[in-house]
C-alpha cells in the first residue's frame, strides 16, 4: 500500500454510512501498531496492588486508633465512676462542693489560704 | 484463584476473580485490553512516556471502579470510556499548561505532540497516521481515532465519547475535512 493509499483509507474511516472494524487491520497489515512498552502490565499490577496495600495497611491503622479509642474511654469512664462512688462513700452526699474536693471549707478560709491573713 | 486457565476465562469471572485480589486475573485483564487502552492513548497523545503514564492510569482507574462495573456494558466499552476521559483531561491540562507559557498555545502543543520519542523507528505509513492524527484538533482526533484506529461505528462512538449522535455525525464531516487538507501537506 502507497501513501496515497493509505491517506483515502484514513480519510475513508471517517465516512459516516461505513463500519470500519477492518481499518485499522489494514492499518497493521502496513506497521502502524499502538502498544505499551513490554513490562507494562507487570508496572500496572505492581502499582495497582502496591497502592491497595498501602491503603489497606491506612485502614489497618485507623482501625486500631479507633479501637484503642474506646478502650481508653471505657477505661476513663470506668474510673470517673469508681470515684463519684468513693466520694459518695467518704461523703455521704453529691453536692457541688463534694464534687469539687472542697468538703467543709467555708468562704473564710478560703479568703485565709489566698491572703494569709 | 479461577478453575479455568486465565486465558480462556470469560470477562465475568476475571473482574470478580481481580476484585477478590487475584493478581493474575487482573493481569490478564490489562493484557487483553492493552492495545486498545494504546490506541486511543498513543493516537491522541503522540507515543510518548506521558503516554504510557496515562495508559497505567488507566488500568489503575479501572481497578478501583470494578466494584461499580455491574456487566450493563461490555468491559471494553467500560475501559474505553475511561481512557477517553483520562487522555482529554490530559490534553486539557497540556493546553493549560502552554497557555501559562506562551500566547501560542495550541500550535506549541502540537509541536510537542509531534516531537514524540520513536519518530525515527516509524515506517512511512505510520509517520503519515501519526502526522496527520497529532496536527488534528483533538475534538476531531478522538473521532478519528474512535473510527479509525478502533473500528467503532457512529452510534458507539457517540456512545463511548457521551455525545448526541448528531453531534458525532457534524464532527465526522468536519474531521474528513480537516485531515483531507492535512493529508494534503504530508
Amino acid at each position: 500500500m502507497n501513501a496515497s493509499d493509505i491517506k483515502k483509507l484514513m480519510i475513508g474511516s471517517l465516512n459516516a454510512d461505513t463500519e470500519h472494524v477492518e481499518v485499522y487491520r489494514k492499518l497493521e497489515e502496513e506497521g502502524v501498531n499502538y502498544d505499551f512498552s513490554r513490562d507494562f502490565t507487570d508496572k500496572v499490577i505492581d502499582k495497582v496492588f502496591s497502592v491497595s496495600l498501602k491503603i489497606n495497611r491506612q485502614v489497618e491503622f485507623f482501625r486500631y486508633m479507633n479501637l484503642t479509642f474506646y478502650r481508653v474511654a471505657l477505661t476513663g469512664i470506668a474510673a470517673i465512676v469508681l470515684l463519684i462512688i468513693s466520694l459518695y462513700m467518704a461523703e455521704g452526699s453529691f453536692s457541688l462542693n463534694t464534687m469539687l474536693g472542697l468538703g467543709d471549707n467555708s468562704d473564710e478560709s478560703f479568703l485565709y489560704l489566698l491572703t494569709g491573713n | 484463584m479461577i478453575s479455568v486457565p486465565y486465558s480462556e476465562a470469560d470477562e465475568k469471572t476475571l473482574v470478580t476473580a481481580s476484585l477478590e485480589g487475584d493478581k493474575r486475573a487482573f493481569g490478564e485483564i490489562v493484557d487483553r485490553y492493552r492495545k486498545m487502552v494504546a490506541r486511543t492513548v498513543k493516537g491522541m497523545l503522540g507515543d510518548s512516556v506521558f503516554a504510557e503514564d496515562i495508559g497505567q492510569e488507566v488500568f489503575i482507574n479501572l481497578y478501583y471502579s470494578l466494584k461499580e462495573f455491574r456487566g450493563d456494558s461490555k468491559l471494553s466499552t467500560y475501559i474505553q470510556k475511561i481512557a477517553v476521559n483520562l487522555t482529554l483531561n490530559e490534553i486539557k491540562r497540556r493546553k493549560r499548561f502552554f497557555s501559562l507559557f506562551t500566547q501560542k498555545g495550541n500550535d506549541e502543543m502540537h509541536e510537542f505532540e509531534i516531537a514524540d520519542r520513536n519518530n525515527e523507528e516509524r515506517n512511512e505509513a505510520s509517520e503519515i497516521v501519526n502526522k496527520a492524527l497529532m496536527q488534528m484538533d483533538p475534538k476531531f482526533r478522538i473521532i478519528l481515532t474512535m473510527r479509525m484506529l478502533q473500528g467503532y461505528s457512529t452510534k458507539e462512538t457517540a456512545e463511548i465519547l457521551d455525545l448526541p449522535l448528531g453531534t458525532v455525525l457534524s464532527r465526522l464531516s468536519r474531521a474528513q475535512e480537516q485531515l483531507k487538507s492535512i493529508l494534503v501537506k504530508l
